[in-house]
């Protein structure tokens, strides 16, 4: 797939599919018939959608989609009280009406046969779980990262989404930005030269983990669920602290957070570079000089490193061939090792990293069944990357991965950290 | 003395949970130990410890546990509270003595509870619980009977598909999802062990069950994939289905299904379908990968209807090669507005130099709509060889195709064929034709191999040339970036006219290598407008913020910068980049900055941050004293150094150290050292530490071995 995407410009192909099978894609697309009266597209047309753990984040991905003429947005659940009613007041002033509808227990949101399509952006703790359920629910589904809090969880994200047929996009939206997609084009077309190594920036390597903390007074359920915030995760009393859901049980068991982090980013560029959406490192050894360094099959190296980059904003990457090389970051910019490798092209140059095209793309795959780019098995590999390399910073030792088994070989304790017990009554 | 004290705080619990799980795994490769840590923990979980620690206990258990830590994790299984953590290890510890506990829970749990030993023995696939999961699908609780036919699916062997077969019909319709579910699991289990017979009866089971529609869609998917190439026809039924779930479905397993038969079932399927669903159909069809599916779709876009041509047309960029370039140039050329332009795009990305070689032979034959549509091509393509008929159409009668040509030529113009481009942008026999040609001249120098010798051509044609011109080879030298252009850039920066002088000093303040430092310095000495004074001194700050530079360099640089500061803007900007690489060098460089007493506070704060960042030395004491702070009176009121329950009181090592600053530094990095002992091995441990300074009390905890500096009380 990955070949076949640096040949081809994507989105225009499935605007193009999805114009000629009369539905809607692009306002500039969108046949004169199918618009209603106010411009958006007529109901038959209209992706219906549902928004599970809508915060600070969540708020940034819904103003991406509220603007789109074929997204009707009519329900919000989320276990505090006040972000419904943030997101009801923000979708009710866009519309002017009062109907979207309100949910606590997101399970009632996915009973709704109305419903195509679902944000999510609980925070980690519950974005395979809720995506799962989502999926068995016959919903495709836009998540937040980092998607998954452990290597089991990965493959079950990638298994239902397959086994359910529904569209999946992880919300690593720097894979639909064009400098960005422009440089892994250059590591997989060969033009670097045979692949060398691809880097990734992790900002930081400290695991963060949540604990047990003391009990505090709990508030009522209708303000804020914590039996449903907990999901998942093992039970500990309320305490206010650890309702941050976006740090809040990052990663699975002993070993979250670390690379997982931004790493569902940058690991996740590389992993497409390496053409790797259907595969993870075999080798990853413990931090040394401050880099831990994997390795795929085919001799490629990731390197994960905080330090030595060129000066081209967050996130960013880097991808080195045996002739050239390319670094490319937040900033919208690319540096080359020869402008010649840029010759004739002309890479929008997009800073701020919107999830705008990001979110397109996923709705012109809820409309053609095509698979997004950052779809579940891609994101389940780069998420294992993540997880084996932190299984690696861990045990502070060499692990080697079998992708083929998913089982760290000969490393009983690594494969231990494969998963962790979730809390009943969930189960993916 | 050591104390034991509960309960822990947060923080120390949540630094126990990691600190003592990562020490404890990488002790337990010492032979010897990991016997005597999974004592430890098992005496922790009979102990009447709180229950926070049990919770950590189970989850450090995850490394450590063995059969013997099975029966104390077993025992918390009935505890509401701790269950979901014992499951956690329990889950993870191997062997027959885990399921044997969970197993044997099933019998005394109930609720919540009795789900989660249900989904722990269903991740665990135990094979021999299968009988008493069986006796739990009856189990008048949905919640109970669901999850045993969910840890049944999971299991997935012949007698847990044989019960769940059985159930599908009688269960009732709060579980009839969950069993459905669990049939489908062993069917996808039977067809990865071989029996595709097995699976297909398994799926089709669902299909005709009355399970909710998404198990229904699943089974579907499955039974045409296990079917195999036997599948087409229950694939085509799907492509007509009425229903939006299941004509989903069929796009989706269309893309699945290998085999040529699929593909050839799929074309027709086009052909037979509503206009809405042609695209549709057509995508899938594009997102294949055999044999059949160029002429398919090439078949289409020759001959399809409208909608499926405008989408045949999209796909062939991604399954085209050279063989579609005649119906492709027909359709660009066309009188078809929007399947001329689709058909433009697709050569665009049809991949092939046999593709190239094609289009330059037919641009210099071509007329009309054909001869824009080729010069297009050839830019966006990038073909060198069609540089000389571009060349000529540069000389075209008709602007709109010189123009065309032009911006074509900064994309296929080689080193020997530059100066066509530099003429036609300088000084150009149409004048119009200038705006055309310089971008076009900045595409084609950017990616010039030998970058020295074409920025030696583009300053020679500065010469003469207008003051508007000069400047926008400017832009293009900028944009280069060699060790010429930044000479010129220079120069000009210096250049009587105000306006190069801008343009000039802009793009060496934007300069991305390291090269233009001395450069920015000089300027921001001598320019002779402050203003340009002040940007050059920004843009040389900016490369020391953010370049990668050698130690050592990086603080003669932030040096050179401050000593060339006149304002304090630039003055706290050095003083940023100070903080941001911390050494003893720049703690030196911010120290001798505290001197001016514009600058004192934010120096001093500066200096601080790096102290603390770089650890205490005997030189980091010395600096600091230098800062200009009259001497603190600290006293320390209690330290203890440890972690979990067992601290150690240091008070009395810690007094030894103190001075009359809030930097304490002590004979070594290591507490364990310096506090005479290590309290508690293998366990990474805090120092709490309450005092006062100056007669305000305060508290302050550090991390094993951080750099003690004792936050000022306000």
């Amino acid at each position: 797939m990955a070949q076949q995407m640096a040949r081809v410009p994507r989105r225009q192909f499935l605007k193009t599919a999805v114009q000629a099978g009369s539905l809607l894609a692009a306002p500039h697309l969108i046949p004169g018939a199918a618009l209603g009266k106010d411009g958006s597209a007529a109901a038959s047309e209209r992706i219906v959608l549902g928004g599970i753990g809508i915060g600070s984040r969540g708020m940034y991905d819904l103003g991406c989609f509220l603007p789109q003429p074929d997204v009707q947005f009519v329900a919000v659940c989320d276990i505090k009280a006040a972000r419904r009613a943030a997101v009801k007041n923000r979708v009710d002033q866009k519309y002017g009406n009062q109907d979207c509808a309100t949910y606590r227990d997101f399970r009632e949101l996915l009973e709704r046969d109305d419903i195509d399509a679902v944000l999510i952006a609980t925070g980690p703790n519950w974005h395979a779980t809720a995506s799962i359920y989502a999926a068995k629910a016959g919903k495709d589904i836009y998540c937040e990262k980092p998607c998954t809090k452990n290597i089991a969880q990965s493959l079950a994200l990638a298994d239902s989404m397959r086994r359910c047929g529904r569209v999946f996009q992880a919300g690593t939206q720097r894979r639909n930005l064009p400098h960005f997609a422009f440089a892994c084009e250059l590591a997989w077309s060969g033009r670097l030269g045979k692949l060398k190594a691809v880097h990734a920036h992790p900002a930081g390597l400290a695991t963060a983990s949540s604990g047990w903390a003391p009990a505090e007074p709990e508030p009522p359920k209708e303000e804020i669920d914590w039996d449903l915030y907990l999901g998942p995760a093992a039970w500990r009393p309320f305490n206010k602290k650890l309702l941050d859901g976006f740090n809040f049980e990052k990663g699975g068991g002993l070993v979250g957070g670390g690379v997982l982090e931004w790493g569902s980013h940058c690991v996740d560029l590389c992993q497409w570079a390496a053409s790797a959406d259907h595969t993870a490192p075999i080798e990853y050894n413990p931090p040394k000089d401050g880099r831990v360094i994997a390795r795929y099959a085919s001799g490629v190296e990731l390197v994960i490193r905080n330090d030595g980059w060129l000066p081209l904003g967050s996130c960013p990457v880097r991808f080195e061939g045996e002739t050239g090389w390319v670094e490319a970051g937040d900033s919208g910019k690319l540096v080359l090792s020869s402008p010649e490798l840029i010759a004739g092209r002309e890479v929008a140059e997009i800073g701020g990293y919107p999830a705008t095209f990001h979110v397109r793309d996923f709705l012109d795959c809820v409309k053609t069944r095509s698979q997004p780019l950052a779809n579940a098995e891609a994101a389940c590999y780069s998420h294992i990357a993540c997880h084996a390399a932190n299984i690696a910073i861990f045990l502070d030792r060499q692990v080697r991965y079998d992708p083929a088994k998913h089982a760290f070989i000969g490393d009983e304790q690594a494969n231990r950290l494969r998963s962790e017990a979730m809390r009943e009554p969930w189960s993916v | 003395m050591q104390t034991t004290r509960y309960p822990l705080t947060s923080v120390a619990l949540v630094a126990a949970i990691i600190a003592l799980a990562a020490h404890s795994a990488r002790a337990a490769d010492r032979p010897g130990n990991a016997a005597d840590q999974e004592r430890q923990l098992i005496g922790v979980l009979q102990s009447d410890a709180p229950k926070a620690d049990k919770a950590i206990t189970c989850k450090r258990l995850v490394i450590h546990g063995t059969a013997a830590a099975v029966p104390p994790l077993a025992a918390l299984l009935d505890d509401a509270e701790l269950a979901s953590w014992a499951r956690i290890a329990l889950e993870a510890i191997p062997g027959p003595e885990a399921d044997g506990a969970l197993r044997e829970a099933l019998g005394r749990l109930q609720g919540r509870l009795l789900v989660g030993a249900i989904n722990s023995i269903g991740v665990r696939r135990d094979q021999r619980a299968v009988e008493s999961l069986a006796g739990r699908l009856g189990d008048a609780d949905p919640e109970v009977a669901s999850a045993a036919a969910a840890a049944l699916g999971r299991i997935g062997n012949d007698a847990a598909a044989k019960i769940l077969q059985k159930s599908l019909g009688a269960a009732p319709a709060a579980v009839r999802s969950a069993v459905a579910e669990g049939c489908i699991l062993c069917a996808e289990r039977a067809l990865a062990g071989g029996n595709a017979a097995r699976a297909v009866e398994l799926y089709d089971l669902v299909r005709e069950s009355a399970a909710p529609k998404q198990r229904i869609v699943e089974a579907t998917r499955g039974a045409i994939l296990a079917r195999r190439s036997a599948g087409v026809p229950l694939l085509v039924e799907q492509l007509k289905s009425a229903d939006k779930g299941m004509f989903n479905i069929g796009l989706t397993t269309a893309r699945e299904l290998p085999g040529r038969e699929v593909t050839e079932g799929l074309a027709a399927a086009v052909a037979g379908a509503v206009p809405a669903r042609q695209g549709l159909l057509v995508g899938a069809l594009a997102d294949r990968r055999d044999e059949a599916v160029l002429p398919a779709v090439l078949a289409i876009a020759k001959n399809g209807s409208e909608t499926a041509r405008q989408a045949a047309v999209a796909a062939l960029q991604r399954v085209g090669d050279a063989s579609c370039v005649p119906v492709l140039m027909e359709m660009a050329a066309g009188a078809d507005a929007e399947l001329a332009k689709a058909a433009a795009e697709a050569l665009a990305g049809l991949p092939g130099k046999d593709v190239d070689a094609d289009l330059a032979e037919r641009l210099p034959q071509a007329s009309g709509a054909a001869r824009r549509v080729l010069i297009e091509l050839a830019g966006r393509r990038r073909i060198a060889a069609a540089s000389g008929a571009l060349i000529e159409a540069a000389d075209d009668a008709d602007g709109k195709i010189r123009a065309l040509a032009l911006a074509a030529l900064g994309s296929t113009i080689g080193p020997d064929e530059l100066s066509f481009l530099i003429t036609r942008a300088v000084a150009p026999p149409h004048a119009a034709d200038a705006k055309a040609a310089m971008p076009a001249l900045k595409a084609a120098c950017i990616r010039m191999p030998d970058g020295q010798t074409c920025a030696t051509m583009l300053i020679a044609a500065m010469s003469d040339a207008p003051i508007a011109t000069k400047s926008s080879i400017l832009e293009i030298l900028g944009a280069m970036g060699n060790a010429t252009a930044l000479e010129a850039v220079g120069a000009a920066a210096r250049d009587k006219s105000t306006e190069l002088q801008d343009t000039a000093s802009r793009l060496l303040g934007e300069w991305m290598s390291v090269d233009a430092a001395p450069v920015l310095l000089e300027l921001a000495k001598t320019a002779t407008d402050s203003k340009y004074q002040v940007r050059a001194l920004r843009g040389y700050i900016r490369l020391v913020r953010q370049f990668t530079l050698p130690d050592a360099q990086r603080v003669e640089m932030c040096r050179a910068a401050l000593a060339a500061a006149s304002r304090k803007d630039e003055q706290e900007l050095v003083l940023e980049v100070i903080g941001r690489y911390p050494s003893v060098d720049m703690l030196r460089l911010a120290v001798e900055a505290a001197k001016d007493p514009a600058l004192k506070d934010a120096a001093t704060a500066v200096s601080l941050s790096i102290a603390q960042k770089i650890g205490g030395s005997v030189d980091v004491q010395d600096l600091l004293a230098k800062i200009g702070h009259e001497p603190m009176k600290i006293e320390i009121i209690k330290a203890e150094y440890g972690a979990g329950t067992t601290f150690k009181d240091v008070t009395a090592i810690l007094r030894k150290y103190v001075r009359d600053f809030p930097l304490i530094v002590m004979p070594t990095g290591s507490y364990n050292s310096a506090f005479g002992g290590d309290p508690l091995p293998n366990v990474v441990k805090t120092l709490e530490v309450r005092y006062r300074i100056d007669g305000r009390e305060g508290e302050a905890s550090f991390g094993e071995n951080a750099t003690i500096m004792l936050p000022v009380p306000k």
